[in-house]
Parts: structure tokens; sequence; C-alpha cells
């Protein structure tokens, strides 16, 4: 189905968090403040490498108005953080590596005094050469960043299977490549921050952004020496994550600030300082060959992933696994040998970011596929499924994976498309003047989703009916703008037929939710709807049984409505809140925003069950409210809980994974060959995920997933000169604005999914942004000839002398 | 010669005069942000080039991380606070369009988004894509990749003209 407003009808669901972030009266939790706060900053390193002699204090502290001066004595637990490998000081002690390197923090009374104090403290350096490439942290004698070594390697992966070397000699074409891809930046709009308060009960309030609040809590505990439920952490709403804000940043200095001084600190990160200190997608350098047979099918693929993790662990080894698992792509090649190594080096930090190593891979492989199409003298797309793996046939890993037809479906719907058509006959307009070429590219890919085999992937959540008559959800998943909040209420509206007045929606709460995993891998919204289908039968049981007791009326005549319990046949027919335009018209704000107090309060939706009933005057088939049930029995009996793993492949691959989500995407660009510029014209994506719940959402996550994947592809890079960022802030790292996206987006949506299938909706947060680069690499060499193998596209290569003919494969110089 | 600068700034921020004593050298985007509690105005890159910050200045948008207390010393400031329907407490039509539309998804960039579109309708009640790409140029949003932002500004566009139009002109 073409997903568009239309189309989607009475799923076009508006978002309850939509009026308060229009009116601007959201608080963020950066906007958060309390009267007698105090301000936090941290002393980061001056140089990407080097041994600490001394840190000196005594003037910072000696300073007016400065409460508190914090290094690594001051540290009652852990001095080190990372999800996966806690390898960073939350403060050096001896050796900084990298610039973002935390050597002391500050608290005053003002964001002046505490910059002042910094420049105040002094930090005597004996500066070392940093190891600013991988190949300089590769080298023999290198010096090595981390005792837990052999040498800077962080991770190392492979796969091998048949005899490569062997196959290779048989082939009758070999490809040979290398891919270099940038170092993104994630670019949320929102900086890093928010606000730590100690409490009168001696427990800690931790308010900043994270994609997992539970696993900030604990990574928390042993860095302040607190139990775990000493700390509440909420961590919603978000200004924008996309990877960047998984693992801790200003959150240990906050919690040791704010327990030091006994009040509430404030941080808040300048743009400079996120760059500076922030995670960045893993730049990689990925060899290749891959060698086919006469008739064009693939026979051997030779792979050497060489990933640049920067200082710190960080998902650098999750990430690296996943970058290996997808750069066989979704083909079925019978000898393979994949080797990758994840390198430290004193390069900032990489880590996770939407795609999580997958978008490096599929622009490889993809480039890949197009250059042996073109050797073969082939139609791309069907030099593709030639290749492509069986529906049955097991995943990259040799695992076996659910079984759908998402790929041949994805590969058919794009090969119809009108856009995907023009391929044939490159589209070639003579109003265009000479140095203006056009050309159209395509590219699949298969993305997996959850963390894979072998890594706790616990799911959950809670589905409860409140003592206020509210029907109430709670996930620790957190909603940083992709939507959750709603597609959770359109779930529950289906399910149960009631009106978005009737939920209350608890997320990013420690406190108040249950330990439901992360926000991240795309699994939200699976785990939410496999939760929702097992808490539903329960839970619908207890309110009809409840219903049926209080009114005489056999359970079996009853349903769940808007406002409570109605006689099956008498429920409206119009129940699930859809809302159309007309009712948010008359949308009053101050109802919208009043009670956010709470950052997980989220608003309340706009027309009430009890408005609804006295206004369609219907109230013959109504049987009893949510509330009244709610009156009924012990407040516990009416809670129930679910816990479960993501699914994983039965067979022991780390790392593999299960569910895999698919995604064609074509491109059309337009190359000005004078000055090197492309542009994209028009896109289509065809992404087979499962129903598509919220339509909305949908089409903003691969629309946005899309353009992130725009600037990877054209755009952007943080660039760093001898370990230092020479881009710092959003002037000279080029995003996307409003003038360089193609307007012509299009997204179609496959939704089917196999008979049965236990699983349901598959996220789709990230499979937007992984094949657009190599679509727009392929369209731009059917526009100039050029094999383009490095992102962001370097102009220079695509810019050619005037009068000089253009030929395949001739060089202008 | 000017005088030199004290400490007492004064302007008009969403209709009602204010009176602070700060220093003149404070950024716009912090007396609003952290003297006047406005923290619908934004902060993100702080050198003018994302415009989570807009507001209207007299009427213009400006980047408020690049003012200072005294360049707007006086000046009649338009935040989104200030910014509703025809009566206090509902949407405007321009707040109005990206709700419906999907013009958002953090948020985080749409206080500054809706305050330039403000800006933009009201020199082009009818924009042109050319006109739309030229007045939100300076609105970065990393979420939505600017597809609902394009159609809730268009939409809002129609929105703003119907109303402006008498009720004889209007065709439903
Ligand atoms: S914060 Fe002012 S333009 Fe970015
Ligand atoms: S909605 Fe997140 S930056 Fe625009």
């Amino acid at each position: 189905m073409l997903l568009n407003r239309k189309q989607s009808g009475k799923r076009w669901h508006l978002r309850p968090d939509g009026a308060p972030k229009v009116t601007g009266q959201l608080q963020y939790l950066t906007d958060m403040t309390l009267p007698d706060m105090i301000h936090g900053r941290v002393l980061r390193s001056e140089y990407p490498y080097a041994r600490i002699l001394s840190v000196d204090t005594s003037e910072a502290e000696a300073l007016e108005g400065v409460y508190a001066v914090l290094t690594s004595k001051d540290v009652p637990g852990l001095n080190r953080f990372g999800i996966a490998t806690p390898d960073q000081p939350v403060f050096c002690e001896d050796i900084v590596r990298y610039v973002g390197d935390a050597i002391a923090a500050v608290a005053a009374d003002s964001p002046e005094r505490a910059a002042l104090a910094l420049d105040a403290i002094r930090v005597v350096y004996e500066e070392l050469t940093p190891l600013n490439s991988t190949d300089a942290a590769l080298a023999p004698g290198a010096p090595e960043l981390h005792e837990h070594g052999p040498g800077n390697v962080l991770h190392r992966t492979e796969i091998k299977r048949g005899d490569a070397e062997q196959a290779f000699a048989n082939c009758d074409h070999i490809v040979t490549e290398t891919y270099y891809t940038p170092r993104q930046m994630h670019a949320y709009m929102e900086t890093e921050g928010g606000l730590f308060v100690p409490d009168e009960e001696g427990r800690l309030n931790v308010y900043a952004a994270t994609q997992h609040g539970y696993k900030d809590r604990m990574q928390l505990a042993r860095i302040i020496g607190y139990p775990e439920e000493d700390i509440r952490v909420v961590s919603s709403p978000i200004g924008g994550s996309f990877g960047g804000k998984d693992e801790l940043n200003v959150q240990p200095y906050g919690a040791l600030l704010a327990l030091r001084c006994g009040r509430p600190v404030k941080m808040h990160n300048s743009r400079k300082e996120s760059v500076r200190a922030g995670l960045k997608r893993h730049p990689m350098k990925i060899e290749m060959q891959t060698g086919m047979s006469r008739e064009g099918i693939l026979q051997a693929h030779r792979v050497r992933i060489t990933a640049d993790t920067g200082a710190y662990a960080t998902l650098g080894a999750p990430v690296l696994n996943f970058c290996t698992e997808h750069c066989l792509g979704p083909y079925a090649i019978p000898n393979v040998d994949v080797e990758g190594v994840s390198v430290y080096t004193n390069n900032g930090l990489s880590g996770e970011f939407r795609g999580f190593g997958g978008n490096q891979a599929i622009f490889a492989m993809e480039g890949q596929m197009d250059r042996l199409a073109a050797i073969m003298n082939m139609d791309p797309w069907e030099f593709r499924r030639r290749n492509m793996r069986e529906k049955n046939d097991p995943g990259p890993l040799n695992q076996r994976i659910l079984v759908t037809d998402g790929l041949s479906q994805v590969w058919e719907a794009l090969d119809r498309s009108e856009l995907w058509q023009k391929h044939q006959s490159p589209p070639a307009d003579p109003a265009l003047p000479p140095w203006i070429k056009r050309g159209v590219g395509a590219a699949i890919a298969m993305h997996g989703a959850g963390l894979g085999y072998g890594i706790p992937d616990p799911a959950g959540g809670r589905l409860s009916l409140n003592n206020e008559g509210k029907i109430e959800v709670a996930f620790s998943y957190e909603e940083f703008g992709q939507g959750l909040i709603a597609t959770l209420e359109i779930m529950l509206c289906d399910l149960f037929q009631c009106s978005t007045s009737d939920l209350s929606i608890i997320i990013g709460d420690t406190d108040r939710v249950p330990h439901s995993g992360s926000s991240t891998a795309s699994r939200s919204t699976t785990m939410a709807w496999m939760a929702l289908q097992r808490l539903q039968t329960p839970f619908r049981s207890r309110v009809l049984a409840t219903a049926s007791v209080m009114s005489g009326i056999p359970t079996d005549e009853l349903v769940t409505g808007p406002g409570g319990v109605w006689r099956k046949d008498q429920l409206p027919a119009e129940t699930s809140e859809v809302e159309t335009p007309e009712k948010a018209e008359r949308t009053k704000v101050a109802e919208i925003v009043a009670g956010r107090t709470e950052s997980t309060q989220i608003a309340e939706s706009y027309l009430g069950a009890s408005q609804y009933l006295a206004k369609e005057g219907v109230s013959s088939g109504f049987v009893v409210s949510y509330a009244e049930l709610a009156t009924q029995g012990e407040a516990d009996e009416w809670i129930f809980d679910t816990k479960f793993d993501y699914p994983t492949t039965p067979d022991n691959v780390v790392g593999g994974h299960y569910l895999y989500t698919y995604a064609a995407v074509a491109a059309e660009v337009e190359v000005n060959t004078l000055t090197g510029e492309t542009k994209l014209l028009d896109t289509r994506h065809v992404v087979a995920a499962g129903p598509v719940i919220n339509p909305m959402g949908y089409i903003g996550q691969i629309e946005g997933g899309s353009v992130m994947a725009l600037g990877f592809t054209l755009t952007e890079d943080a660039v760093m000169q001898d370990s230092r960022y020479v881009t710092t802030n959003l002037d000279t790292y080029l995003i996307p604005t409003i003038q360089d996206i193609h307007t012509n987006l299009e997204v179609e949506a496959i939704e089917d999914l196999p008979e049965g299938d236990a699983f349901g909706p598959r996220g789709i947060g990230e499979i937007g942004s992984v094949a657009l680069a190599p679509a727009i690499t392929a369209a731009i060499h059917q526009a100039t000839g050029v094999w383009v193998n490095s992102l962001p596209v370097p102009r220079e290569q695509l810019v050619r002398p005037l009068n000089v003919p253009l030929q395949e494969g001739v060089s202008p110089s | 010669m000017s005088k030199p600068l004290d400490n007492h700034w004064t302007a008009v921020v969403n209709g009602e005069q204010k009176h602070l004593e700060i220093a003149q050298t404070t950024r716009l985007v912090d007396v609003l942000r952290t003297h006047l509690q406005l923290t619908g105005t934004k902060v993100s890159c702080e050198v003018g080039r994302c415009g989570a910050c807009m507001v209207l200045m007299n009427g213009e948008p400006v980047n408020s991380c690049l003012v200072m207390a005294y360049q707007c010393e006086g000046s009649d400031i338009m935040t989104i606070e200030g910014l509703h329907g025809e009566e206090k407490g509902t949407l405007h039509p321009i707040q109005q369009a990206f709700v419906e539309e999907g013009g958002f998804q953090c948020g985080y960039c749409t206080p500054g988004m809706v305050i330039s579109t403000k800006a933009l309708l009201d020199a082009h009640p009818e924009p042109s894509q050319e006109q739309i790409e030229t007045g939100l140029c300076g609105n970065l949003c990393r979420c939505t990749g600017y597809g609902g932002i394009i159609r809730a500004v268009r939409k809002a566009g129609e929105r703003c003209v119907v109303k402006e139009t008498s009720p004889e002109e209007t065709v439903s």
C-alpha cells in the first residue's frame, strides 16, 4: 500500500504529544529548573592523547560561588561506564585518550561561574602522539590504549563458509573494491543534559535523556555506590537520540555533583561540547572481493572490515557484529570469507547509531552488486534477483530465521515502480544544460531487529486498570520523537475498542515502569505488541467477569468499549477514538498541557469518554464504567505483568538475528558536473515490516531515516585532524536542510506476514536509513559513469571539464 | 555618543511589558529561557545555524542566540508561547496544521519551525515551494526529514488564506 495521509484514512492518528510540542509547553528534561539548583560543567581533555601529570583544583575550589570540584578521587564506586564494556572513565586518572575525556567537574551558582572554575583548574599533561587512524593503531609497536588488548583491537569477527580461495580461482569475474564511510554525527537537536535532584529520603532523582532508563540506573548505581532502588531515572521526553544518547553522557557528573552538594544540579551540554564528547557513527573501511560464474551467479565473497571505534568500547563490538552479519546482503553465496576488526584509536568515540553498522555494510555490498551487474551487462535489479537468497534459505550467518516473503515482495514492488522503470531508458531531458546529468539507481536490504542471539534482550510490560479507572500500560521504553506513545494508543484502542481518554500510558520512569528492555534496535513496537497480546486476555477476562458480577449480564454478552464495558450488540459503531481534524480543531491547549508536571505524564486525549457518552446520548448499551470497575476488589488484582525475551534464532550464532525487515529503495539524482553537486530528485522506499499500526509515525520514520541517509551519502562527515574535530558545530557539519531534500519521497508498505505470525508489526526505526546511500551512488554511476566508493560522495570525482564528451570508464584527466 | 549601558532591560514579550536587571550582553535566548522561564524557545547550536531559538523581533524572525539584550532593548518580541489561535489557549492554524500533518517528531525544532512558518506566511500567504524552502532553510530538523513540515506549512497556508478572505469570497 502506498502510504500517505489519504490512504491511511481513520488510522491517521494525531499524536497525543502534538499540542504540547507545537505550543512549546512541553518541558524537555533540559528545560527543567528548580529554584535552588546550581550548574554543573565538565573539564575535558586538552589533548587527544596525553599523560596526566597533575591536576590542581585548589584555585577553582577557592572561587566564590563554586560548590564542588570533583576528580577521579571523588568517585565512590566504579570510576568506569559503558553499556557493554565499562571501560570509559568517569574521570581520567592518569591518561586521556580523546578530546572528550573528562578530568574534573564543577558545580557553581551560575553557568558563567562554573566556566570560570573550569579555567582555574590546572592540569599538567605530557602530550603523546595520538593514534589518529586504525592503521596507526594497528601498526607494530603502537602504544596500547587499553590494557585489555591484544594490541588496540577491541573486537574481531569472522564468517567462513566453503572454500573462498578455491572458489575465487574458478570465478569468471571478480570485482575488488574498497569502500569508506564517514564519521556521521547524530546531530539530535536537543543536546545532552538534565537535572539531578537528591531528595530528603536520600534518593537521587535523575532527569536526563537515555534510551534505557534501567541501564542508566544500573550504571549510575555502580558509579555512586548506591543501591539501584535509591535512584530514579526519568528519561522522556527526548529531543532526538538516534542511538546517540544510549550511553551515559552527563549523568555521572550530574549525579556526583548533586550528591556532593546536596542540591539540584543542572547540566546542559553546549553543541561544541556535545560534538567533542559524544558518540558518532563508526567510520569504516570495507574491502570487498566478490566473484561470480560466467552466468553471473555469485560464488565467492571476501570481506575485510576495519572499524574505527575510537577511544572507548561503547557498543563497538555489537556494531561490528551487526556489520559483519549484514555485509553478505540478502544473497546466497556458497563461499564466504569475512573478517572484521574494531580498533581503538584516539579519534573521538564511535558507538551506536541508527542502522547499527548495517548502513556501512549495505553500502559496500550493494556497490559490489552494481559493479558485478555492469560486468555482466545485465540489469542490476535482475542481477540481484538471480542471486537473492530463497525464502527458506538460512540467514547470513547460516542461522535459522523467520521465513517471510519480504525480500521478494520488496524486490517486485520496486521493480514495478515508475521510478525504477526510468532506469531502463535513462532519463535525458533535452531542456537541461549538457553538464547536468541524471540517473536512477536502486538497492535492496535485509536488516535484523532486536539485539541478536546471545545478548540478553528481555522484554515485557504491564497492563492495569488504575484507580482512576484508566487502562494503564507501562513499559521501560522512551519517547524520543518516534511516536511510540501514539503507536501504543492505537494498539490499545484497537484491542479494547476504548477511546484514547480511557488510557494512561507510562514510559520513561524507572519508578513507575517494569523492566521491558530498551528502545533500540527497532524493537519497541514489536515488543509492545507482543506484550499486549499476552496481557490482553487476562485483563479482559477480569474486566468482563467483574462487570458481569456487577450487572448480572453473562460475560459473553459483554465487551470493552469507550468509557467502560458495553453490551456486545450495543457497542457504538465508531468507537475506537481515531481523531478527526474537526475534533482536534476544538482542542484546548490548556486542557492538553495541563498536568504535565511529570515528564512521563503525557497529554490527555481530546474527548473524554463521559463527554462522548453525553454527546452521543448513547447510554442504553453501556453497562459499567472503568472507574466503577476499578473500585471492585484490591488494586493489585487489576495489575497484569508479563516477561519474555525478544525472539532469537534457535541456532548458536552470537549476534545472529531472527526477525528481519526488508527494504528496497530507488533514487533518481541529478549531478552537476561543473560543481560536482548531486541533488536527489526522487525516491521510493518499499518496506516490508508487517502491519502498519501508526501510518503517520511510519511515514515519519521512513522520511526522517531517508533524509538522515541522504546526509550520510552527500554531506555529513565529522572531520578529524590529528584526532581533533575540525567540524565542531552545525555550521560546518552539514545535515540536510529543507532545501536539500527530495520532496517526492514515496513510501510503500508491504504489510503481509506469514499466516499465524506471532511477532506482529516489526519496528521501522532504522530500515529507512540503510539502503539509500547505495541507491544514490548507483544513480550517480548511471548519470556520470563514475563508481563512487567513498562517502560522503567526493564532489571532485564528479567534476568534468566542459566540452569533453563523457564516456563511461574514461577518466577526464 | 551613545550612553554607557546600564543593566536595565525592557521589552514587550508576548504582549507583556518586561523589565529585567541583567547584563546587556546576555543573549536573548538566555533572557527568554533562563530569566523569563520561556523554555518554548529552544537552544541547540548557539551559532545561528539551527533555528531552534527562532523568535519574532518586531515581526521579523531572528535567531535569539545571536541577539544580545542591548540589541533588542525596547523591542516587541514574540516567542512560541505568544502564538495561539483566536482565543488564548487554542492552537494557531499553523500549530494545528503541524499536529495534523505530523510536522514534528521529537518536537525540539518545532517551536522555531512554527515561528519561522509564521514569518513566512505573514510575508507570503500562499507560498511557493521555493518560498517555503527559502523561508525555512534556517531551521534544521533531524527527525522528520521535513516531509511532514512541508505538508503542514502548505496546509497552514491554505487555512490562513481562507481565514483572511472575507466570508462571501470563501469557497467552502
Ligand atoms: S541555537 Fe540559535 S540558531 Fe541554533
Ligand atoms: S522533530 Fe526532532 S528535530 Fe525536528
